[in-house]
C-alpha cells in the first residue's frame, strides 16, 4: 500500500491556488508566443512580403558566407620550460585549508578549479560546505582589487609601505592607540605575526570581532568553569540532543563537523544496529537544524528563557524562579525533553544558539547536571573557530569616537557593514589618522579607509590554521597571485620590520619550531610530508571534570528580564535574526553560486525576507511577497514577507548577510541589511528584537524555487516511518511491508544489457540534512550556469541537482494523519505551526526505461550500456519534449548563452571568471537541454586510470561531485553489477524505495526512507 | 629559477674543462696513442664536446693545443671537482670563470688514457687547421649550380632552333605563294566555307533533338548535385589542412630519418588527454648540441627560432629569461569543444599507433591533417577495432564481457559502449 500522506512543497501547492495549478500544468512557466504570432497581428502585421524576402535573402546569404570561413586558427602555446609536475590535461591536487578544515584543491594547468574535502580531515571527513565549494569562484572575481589603493586611487606597494610606516611611527610617538581588528584569527602563524607587530608597536592591540558572535558561550564558560573557551561539541556521542535555536547543522560554530557527527547516529549504519539519536529543537524560525529535528517546537524569542528555566527545573528538581512558560505545547515538550535527557545522562547534550551570557550559563548548568562535560562537551580540547569579544570591540569603537585611536587595521572584518551601529564606525573612523583595510575587494569598511592593501585570496597564500585545539592544518598556494596583491601577514611584517622578510619563511619557521613536532614530523622531510598530508594532530588532552557550582538565581533573573524586554507589546512582533546557510554573515555576498543556492528551508534565492507564520499572514491580510516596513532598535527596512510553516506565531525571522552596499555587481543591493537590528545587551550582541510591522502596500516577488518542478499529485515520492515502526519492520513505510505490488517493468520494454557496469546511486533521506552543498559542488564540477534572480523567478534555474523540501503535517500518532483524500479542506492554519520536513535531493534518475528517451525526435538522449541516460547536447534541437515527459522534472533548458550574454554579467561573462570552468565538461549553448550526467567525466576518468594502471576499477574510486562534498555521506554511488559494492549494499537495505516506482521507468537512483525518532505517545 | 637551474645543470659537465685549458703552462705535451685516444674521445667526451665548436662544453681543439700543462689537464679530466675542492688556484679561477658549473668526473680514466685523448685531440686539431673546412674551399664554387657556359650554350641552342623555325617558315610561305600563282587557292577556300556551314547545322540539329538536350541537362544536374553534395558534406572538414607554422618543424627528419620515438616529445599522449606540444626545454635536450641543419656548418634559421624563444644565446650558452617568449604554434587537429578525446585511452590502453590517425608523420615535411576527424570516421574505427584484453587486469572483473568472448564473439570498442553518445560528448 502506498502512503496516502500528503506532502507539499509550499502553501500554494497545499491550497491549490489557481496560479500554482496553472503554472504546474506546464513544464515551462512561460509559453513561447507561437500562438500569438500565428493568430494575432503576427502575420498580418507590419512584416510585408518584401521585408520577409529581404530577411530571407540576408539570412541565406549570411549563413552561406558564415559557412565559407576558412579553418579557424587556434593558437596552441606550449610551456617554454614545463614544470615537472604539470601534465596538460591531468589535474593536480594540493592540500590546503579552508576555515580550519583540511581540503584538497584540484588544479588544472596551474589554475585551481574545484575545492574538495580532504578525506582524512578530522572535522568533516571529506565533506565540504557550500561556502567552501564556492570559495574557488571568488579567486576569479573580476571585482577583486588589482593593486593597493591610497585615498581611493591606485598606487604602488612602495608608496603604501612608505606611507604606512611613516604614519605608524608618528602615531607611536603621539602615544595614540593602534588596533588590529580582525574576524577570529585561527592561524598560529598569523597570530604570531600580529604578536610580533604588537611587540614592535606596544600601543597596538589585536581585537577579534565576529559579525556573528559567540561571546556569550565563551563568557559563560569563563563564569561557570573559569575557562574562556568555545567548547568542542561531540554530537556523535549524544543519544539525545536538545537545541534551543542553535542551527548546528546549518550555521552554528562548525556545521560541517556537526553534520557528520549528527548523521553518524541516524544513518543507515546506525539504524541497522538499531540505534538512532533523538533530537528536539526549540526555535523561532524554521532553521535547517529545526527542520531535521524529530520534534520541533516553535517558541518566541521571549519564551526561550522561560523554556530553559523550566527545563532546568524539571531536570534538577529545583524551582528556579522565572517567568512561567505560557506556551503549553512548549511546556509539554520541555517536560518530555527533561525526562528523556535524564534517562540518557552522560549521553545527552543541550545547546543554545543564544549569545546571551546568562542563557549560556543556564545551559552549562543543565549540561553539568546531565554529565555532558567530558562526554558530549569537551572543554579541554576547545574549538578555536570563534574568539570574538563583543565588549572589547565596543570599547574600541568608543575609543575611536573619543579620538584615542591613531591607527586601525581591518583584517577580514567589515564592521561598517555588519556592526549593529555602523554610524559609530563611520564617525569613529573619521577621527582615526591611519585606516588600513586588507579587504580583497572594496567593501563598506575599506571604502572608509585611507589605505587598502589588498590581501591574497586564500588559494594564493601560504598559511596555516587551527580550528580546534590540537588540529593544525597547512595552507599552500595553488596559483601565483593573479593581481598585484600582497598577503596581509606580509604587509604587517613589512610595516613592523619583522626579522623574517618573507611570510612563507615565517610559516616555515613556525612549523619547524612549534608545530611539526606535534605530528611527529621534523625538518625538510617533515615539511614535505605535511604538504602532502595537510595537517598534524596532537593526541587530545584527557578531559578534566567540571563541576558547576554557581548560584543561578541572579542568572535566572537576568534571563527573565531579557525575556520581558523581548516580549512584544500589542501590535508588535518579536523578531529573530539568523544566518542563511548559503550567505552566512555576508562576507561572500559577491559569489553568484551562493546567491543562487536556494535557502534550504524557504527555497528563496537572491534575497532576504521576513518569514512569518501563515496564521499571522492571514490575520494581517498579507500575501507572499507583500512588502512590510520593519522598525526595530531605531532602524527601518522594508522586506517582502514569506509565509513560513513552522514559524512561531507572533514572530518574524530575518536573515542577516544581505543588503551589502559596497560590493561587486553580484551581491550589491541583494536584500536588505539586517545587522543593524542587533543590539548590545550585557556586553554581548543580541539577535532578537521587538519590531513594528507596517505594510508598504507593494508586492516584491521573491525568486523562490520551492514549487518549481513539482511532481504534483503523486503519492510515492516521499516515504517515511517512525523509528518504532522501523524497529518492528525495517521496511516500514516503503510500501513493501504489506503486500507490495511487484512491478514488472520489463513487460513492455526491452531490458537493457549492462555488460560492463551498471551505475546507480543510493540516497539516504535520513542522512541528508538538505544543506545544499551538493548543489554548489555540482555547479562547480559541471559548469552549471547561474541565471540570476529574474530568471529564477521565471522558473529557469539550471541546477542539475536540487533539494526538494517537502512539508507534511504532524499526524499526531494517528494512522494516516492528514491525507490528500480528506481533511485538507477542513485544515485550520493552526496545523501549519507544526509541520514535518523531509529533504529529498532530486537529480536525473537515469531510468532504465527513461520516458525522455522515447520522445526525443533526434535521439539526443539515449540509454547507455552502463545504465546511464546520456544527453548529447549537440544533437539536441531544443524541442523540450523530454522535459515535458520527465516525471521527475530534472531536465533543464538553456534559454540563453549564459557565458556570453550581457544580461548575465554577474557570472561568467568575462574571460577571467571563465577560467574556473572545468575543462573536461563542455559549456552548453542556448537552445539545448541539459541534466545530470552522473558526472560522466569522472566515471570516464576513473575507468581510464584503472585501464592505464591495468587493474580493475575499485569500488568507491569514482565519486560524484555531490557525493564527495556531502558531510553526511547521504549519497552513495557505484556499480550495481558488483554485489560487493557499497551502493549495492546500500540499495539492499530494506528501507530502499524508488521514487514513482509505479511508473515502471526503473530509476537508477534508490532512496532510503526517512525515519523519525518519534514515540507514539507524544508529539 | 627553473631555467636558471637548467642552465646550471646543462653547463655543469662542460665548462670546467675549458677552464683548465685557459692556463698556458709549459709545452710538455704528453705522448700518447692517437688511435686509442680517438676511441676514448668518442666514448667519453663527444656527449659534451667538439673540437671546433662549442656545444655543451667548449671547443677543445684549440684549447688543448694551447694548454701546455698536461699534469693539470690530466688531474682536471680525471677529477675536476677534487681540484676545485682542494682550492687549486688555477682550477678555482676556471671554475668561477665558467659560472661554477661542474664537469663530469672521469675517475676511471688512467693517466695513459688521458694522454691518448690529448694526443688525439692535438693531432686531429692540427689536421683540421691544415685542411680548410669544407664549405670555404674552392670546391664550393663548383657546387654553386650550373655554370655560365652551360647556360650560355643552352641559350645558343634555343636561338639556333628559332632561326631554323624561321627559315622553314620562309620556305613554306614561298611554296604557298608559288601554289597560289597556279590558281589552286579558290578551290581550297570554297571547301573551307562549305565545311563550316555543315558543322553549325549539325549543332542546330542536336539542339533540336529533345532526347539529347534532356540527356545533357540530366548529366549537368547530376554533376552539379554531386558537386554541391560533396561540397556541403565536407564543409568545415579540414583534411589536408597544413597551416604555416612559426617554426618549420620537419617531422620527416625527426621521426623519420632520426627515428625519434613520438613519445619522446609528445609524452602527454601516453598519460593525458592532450598529446601536448613539447615545451622548448625538450627541444633543447638535443638542440643545445645540434645548432645546424644536418651536414651544414651554418646555424639553422629554424633551430635559431628555438633559441630566440628561450632567450638562449648559443655563443655564451646562457639563457636570458627576459627575452623568452612562447612559440605560437597553430593547431592542426581541431576537435570541437563538444567532443572529448583522450589520447592516453587510445595510445596507452588501446595501443593504437599514432600513424593510424595522424598518418605517415615520419614522412611529412610539415604536418598536415591526415584524417577527416569526423564522427563517422571515429565510429567506423570503434566498430572495427577489437578491444585488446591481453595483459590488462582492468577487464578481469567484467564478467559479461568474458561470456561474450567465450562465445567466440569479437568484442569491439563499440560493444563496450564505445559508440554511445556519452562516451565522447559531455
Amino acid at each position: 500500500m502506498d502512503s496516502n500522506k500528503k506532502y507539499w512543497k509550499g502553501l500554494e501547492e497545499l491550497n491549490k491556488t489557481p496560479e500554482f495549478v496553472e503554472l504546474n500544468k506546464n513544464e515551462f512557466a512561460e509559453p513561447i508566443p507561437i500562438e500569438d504570432i500565428l493568430t494575432g497581428g503576427g502575420l498580418t502585421g507590419r512584416t510585408p512580403r518584401r521585408d520577409f524576402l529581404k530577411a530571407l535573402g540576408f539570412g541565406v546569404g549570411a549563413v552561406t558566407l558564415a559557412a565559407c570561413q576558412p579553418v579557424p586558427v587556434h593558437k596552441s602555446l606550449p610551456y617554454l620550460i614545463k614544470p615537472e609536475e604539470v601534465t596538460p590535461g591531468i589535474p593536480n591536487y594540493y592540500v590546503s585549508t579552508y576555515d580550519g578544515q583540511a581540503i584538497l584543491v584540484k588544479t588544472r594547468e596551474g589554475r585551481p578549479i574545484k575545492i574538495e574535502g580532504h578525506p582524512n580531515d578530522i572535522l568533516a571527513k571529506g565533506g565540504a560546505s557550500a561556502q567552501a565549494q564556492a570559495s574557488v569562484l571568488d579567486l576569479y572575481d573580476v571585482n577583486r582589487l588589482q593593486g593597493p589603493l591610497k585615498d581611493g586611487s591606485q598606487t604602488g606597494w612602495a608608496q603604501v609601505d612608505d606611507f604606512v610606516v611613516r604614519e605608524l611611527l608618528a602615531i607611536q610617538a603621539s602615544g595614540k592607540k593602534i588596533a588590529i581588528v580582525s574576524s577570529t584569527v585561527t592561524s598560529p602563524s598569523t597570530l604570531g605575526v600580529i604578536a610580533d607587530f604588537v611587540k614592535q608597536f606596544p600601543a597596538a592591540k589585536h581585537i577579534n570581532y565576529d559579525a556573528v558572535s559567540y561571546t556569550g558561550i565563551i563568557q559563560a564558560n569563563q563564569n561557570s568553569f573559569g575557562k574562556a573557551v568555545l567548547p568542542h561539541y561531540n554530537f556523535d556521542k549524544a543519544d539525545i540532543i536538545v537545541s534551543f535555536a542553535a542551527d548546528f547543522l546549518g550555521t552554528w560554530i562548525s556545521p560541517e563537523e556537526f553534520t557528520r557527527q549528527y548523521v553518524s547516529n541516524r544513518n543507515n549504519k546506525s539504524l541497522e544496529s538499531k540505534k538512532m539519536s533523538r533530537h528536539i529543537q526549540f526555535e523561532t524560525g524554521m532553521s535547517l537544524t529545526g527542520s531535521n529535528a524529530d520534534v520541533r517546537i516553535p517558541i518566541k524569542p521571549s519564551e526561550e528563557g522561560a523554556a530553559l528555566i523550566a527545563l532546568y527545573n524539571a531536570i534538577s528538581g529545583s524551582s528556579l524562579a522565572g517567568k512561567a512558560l505560557s506556551n503549553k505545547v512548549a511546556q509539554n515538550a520541555v517536560t518530555i525533553a527533561a525526562k528523556e535527557l535524564l534517562a540518557a545522562k552522560g549521553k545527552a547534550l543541550v545547546v543554545a544558539g543564544s549569545n546571551d551570557v546568562a542563557t549560556q550559563i543556564l545551559v552549562n548548568a543543565i549540561n553539568s547536571l546531565l554529565g555532558s562535560y567530558g562526554t558530549t562537551i569537551d572543554l579541554d580540547n576547545p574549538s578555536l573557530q570563534y574568539a570574538g569579544n563583543d565588549a572589547e570591540f565596543v570599547e574600541f569603537v568608543n575609543e575611536m569616537k573619543s579620538g584615542a585611536v591613531g591607527a586601525v587595521f581591518f583584517l577580514n572584518a567589515n564592521p561598517a557593514y555588519d556592526y549593529y551601529n555602523s554610524k559609530d564606525i563611520a564617525d569613529g573612523l573619521k577621527k582615526v589618522r591611519l585606516k588600513v583595510s586588507f579587504a580583497t575587494s572594496t567593501d563598506e569598511t575599506s571604502s572608509l579607509c585611507n589605505v587598502v592593501a589588498p590581501n591574497h585570496h586564500y588559494l594564493e597564500s601560504w598559511g596555516d590554521d587551527n580550528a580546534i585545539s590540537g588540529y593544525y592544518t597547512v595552507m599552500q598556494p595553488t596559483i601565483n597571485p593573479v593581481y598585484d596583491t600582497r598577503q596581509a601577514e606580509q604587509s604587517l611584517m613589512k610595516w613592523s620590520d619583522n626579522p623574517a622578510k618573507e611570510y612563507y619563511r615565517y610559516v616555515r619557521d613556525n612549523w619547524d619550531k612549534n608545530l611539526l613536532a606535534k605530528g611527529g614530523l621534523s625538518g625538510q622531510s617533515g615539511w614535505e610530508t605535511l604538504l602532502q598530508t595537510g595537517f598534524v594532530k596532537e593526541t587530545p588532552k584527557a578531559g578534566g571534570s567540571y563541576a558547576f557550582n554557581m548560584s543561578l538565581s541572579a542568572v535566572a533573573q537576568t534571563i527573565s528580564d531579557h525575556s520581558t524586554e523581548l516580549t512584544a507589546a500589542d501590535g508588535k512582533t518579536e523578531m529573530s535574526l539568523y544566518q542563511s546557510p548559503a550567505i552566512r554573515d555576508g562576507k561572500r555576498a559577491n559569489n553568484p553560486w551562493l546567491q543562487e543556492l536556494p535557502d534550504p528551508v524557504s527555497k528563496v534565492t537572491w534575497d532576504n525576507f521576513a518569514a512569518m507564520a501563515p496564521a499571522d499572514m492571514k490575520a494581517k491580510g498579507l500575501q507572499d511577497g507583500d512588502a512590510v516596513k520593519i522598525v526595530a532598535n531605531g532602524y527601518t527596512i522594508s522586506l517582502p514577507v514569506l509565509s513560513q510553516p513552522g514559524q512561531a506565531r507572533g514572530t518574524i525571522s530575518v536573515a542577516v548577510g544581505y543588503g551589502r552596499t559596497v560590493v561587486g555587481p553580484v551581491g550589491i543591493n541583494v536584500g536588505k541589511n539586517a545587522f543593524p537590528f542587533y543590539s548590545l545587551r550585557n556586553k554581548t550582541f543580541q539577535t532578537s528584537a521587538v519590531a513594528t510591522l507596517t505594510s508598504v502596500g507593494e508586492n516584491w516577488p521573491l525568486a523562490q524555487t520551492q514549487t518549481h518542478h513539482s511532481i504534483e499529485g503523486r503519492n510515492s515520492i516521499i516515504k517515511e516511518a517512525s523509528f518504532t515502526q522501523y524497529l518492528k519492520n525495517p521496511a516500514s513505510g516503503t510500501g513493501k511491508e504489506e503486500g507490495h505490488k511487484e512491478y514488472k517493468p520489463d513487460l513492455f520494454w526491452q531490458k537493457h544489457d549492462n555488460p560492463t557496469y551498471d551505475w546507480v546511486m543510493a540516497i539516504d533521506l535520513n542522512a541528508c540534512t538538505g544543506c545544499g552543498a551538493c548543489v554548489v559542488a555540482c555547479s562547480a564540477e559541471n559548469n552549471v550556469p547561474v541565471v540570476g534572480k529574474d530568471e529564477v523567478g521565471r522558473r529557469r534555474e539550471m541546477h542539475w541537482i536540487r533539494i526538494d523540501r517537502y512539508y507534511s503535517f504532524d499526524d499526531n500518532g494517528t494512522e494516516g494523519g492528514v491525507t490528500r483524500e480528506h481533511a485538507i479542506a477542513d485544515l485550520n492554519v493552526d496545523q501549519l505551526d507544526h509541520v514535518k520536513v523531509v529533504y529529498q535531493p532530486m537529480l536525473c534518475q537515469h531510468c532504465e526505461h527513461a520516458p525522455c528517451e522515447t520522445v526525443c525526435p533526434v535521439l539526443a538522449t539515449v540509454h547507455s550500456s552502463e545504465g546511464l541516460n546520456h544527453m548529447a547536447y549537440n544533437r539536441c534541437v531544443g524541442t523540450r519534449y523530454c522535459a515535458n515527459n520527465c516525471p521527475y522534472k530534472v531536465r533543464r533548458f538553456n534559454w540563453f548563452n549564459y557565458w556570453n550574454d550581457s544580461r548575465f554579467d554577474n557570472y561568467l561573462n568575462n574571460e577571467h571568471t571563465q577560467l574556473v570552468l572545468n575543462p573536461d565538461v563542455v559549456t552548453r549553448f542556448r537552445g539545448v537541454m541539459e541534466k545530470c550526467s552522473m558526472c560522466i567525466q569522472r566515471i570516464q576518468a576513473g575507468k581510464l586510470k584503472a585501464k592505464i594502471e591495468k587493474r580493475p576499477l575499485k569500488d568507491g574510486e569514482v565519486k560524484m561531485a555531490c557525493q564527495q562534498t556531502c558531510s553526511a555521506n547521504a549519497i552513495v554511488f557505484g556499480n550495481a553489477n558488483d554485489p560487493e559494492s557499497e551502493v549495492s549494499k546500500a540499495l539492499a537495505s530494506e528501507r530502499t524505495y524508488y521514487v514513482l516506482e509505479e511508473l515502471n521507468v526503473k530509476p537508477g537512483v534508490g532512496y532510503q526512507t526517512k525515519i523519525r525518532n518519534i514515540s507514539e505517545t507524544e508529539a | 629559477m627553473r631555467s636558471f637551474s637548467l642552465i646550471f645543470k646543462q653547463f655543469s659537465r662542460s665548462v670546467l674543462l675549458i677552464a683548465c685549458f685557459a692556463f698556458v703552462g709549459t709545452y710538455a705535451y704528453a705522448q700518447g696513442d692517437a688511435v686509442k685516444g680517438e676511441a676514448l674521445f668518442k666514448a667519453k667526451c663527444t656527449a659534451c664536446h667538439k673540437l671546433d665548436q662549442q656545444v655543451v662544453g667548449p671547443a677543445l681543439g684549440k684549447l688543448i693545443t694551447d694548454e701546455t700543462d698536461d699534469k693539470f689537464l690530466t688531474k682536471w679530466i680525471q677529477n675536476n671537482q677534487a681540484l676545485i675542492a682542494a682550492k687549486n688556484p688555477k682550477a678555482v679561477t676556471v671554475f668561477n670563470q665558467f659560472n661554477q658549473a661542474n664537469m663530469t668526473v672521469f675517475a676511471d680514466l688512467t693517466d695513459g688514457d688521458v694522454a691518448n685523448i690529448l694526443t688525439y685531440v692535438r693531432t686531429e686539431w692540427k689536421k683540421m687547421s691544415a685542411t680548410p673546412a669544407p664549405g670555404t674551399g674552392p670546391a664550393v664554387v663548383v657546387d654553386k649550380g650550373p655554370s655560365k657556359i652551360i647556360i650560355l650554350s643552352l641559350l645558343g641552342v634555343i636561338v639556333l632552333a628559332f632561326i631554323v623555325i624561321l627559315v622553314l617558315n620562309r620556305v613554306i610561305t614561298t611554296l604557298e605563294r608559288l601554289l597560289a600563282k597556279n590558281n589552286v587557292t579558290i578551290l581550297e577556300e570554297e571547301a573551307v566555307a562549305g565545311e563550316s556551314v555543315d558543322r553549325l547545322a549539325f549543332l542546330k540539329k542536336l539542339a533540336k533533338n529533345k532526347k539529347f538536350v534532356f540527356f545533357v541537362l540530366l548529366c549537368g544536374t547530376i554533376f552539379l548535385g554531386v558537386y554541391t553534395f560533396i561540397g556541403l558534406w565536407t564543409t568545415n572538414l579540414h583534411q589536408g589542412y597544413q597551416p604555416v607554422q612559426p617554426i618549420k618543424f620537419p617531422h620527416d627528419l625527426h621521426a623519420g630519418a632520426m627515428k625519434i620515438d613520438c613519445q619522446y616529445c609528445h609524452s602527454g599522449a601516453y598519460k593525458s588527454k592532450n598529446a601536448t606540444i613539447p615545451s622548448l626545454n625538450v627541444c633543447m635536450n638535443c638542440h643545445k648540441v645540434i645548432s645546424s641543419a644536418f651536414g651544414s656548418k651554418t646555424a639553422s634559421v629554424e633551430i635559431h627560432k628555438i633559441y630566440d624563444a628561450l632567450g638562449f644565446d648559443p655563443a655564451t650558452q646562457k639563457y636570458d629569461t627576459t627575452k623568452a617568449h612562447p612559440v605560437q604554434w597553430i593547431r592542426i587537429h581541431n576537435l570541437p569543444d563538444l567532443a572529448y578525446f583522450n589520447h592516453s585511452q587510445h595510445v596507452k590502453v588501446g595501443k593504437i599507433k599514432c600513424q593510424t590517425c595522424h598518418g605517415p608523420v615520419q614522412e611529412m615535411k610539415e604536418v598536415y591533417q591526415y584524417s577527416p576527424l569526423t564522427m563517422k570516421w571515429c565510429i567506423q574505427c570503434h566498430k572495427r577495432t577489437n578491444v585488446d584484453f591481453k595483459d590488462n587486469a582492468y577487464y578481469a572483473n567484467l564478467q559479461q564481457v568474458h561470456d561474450l568472448l567465450k562465445d567466440g564473439k569479437q568484442v569491439t570498442a563499440s560493444l563496450m559502449g564505445g559508440i554511445e553518445c556519452g562516451k565522447c560528448h559531455y
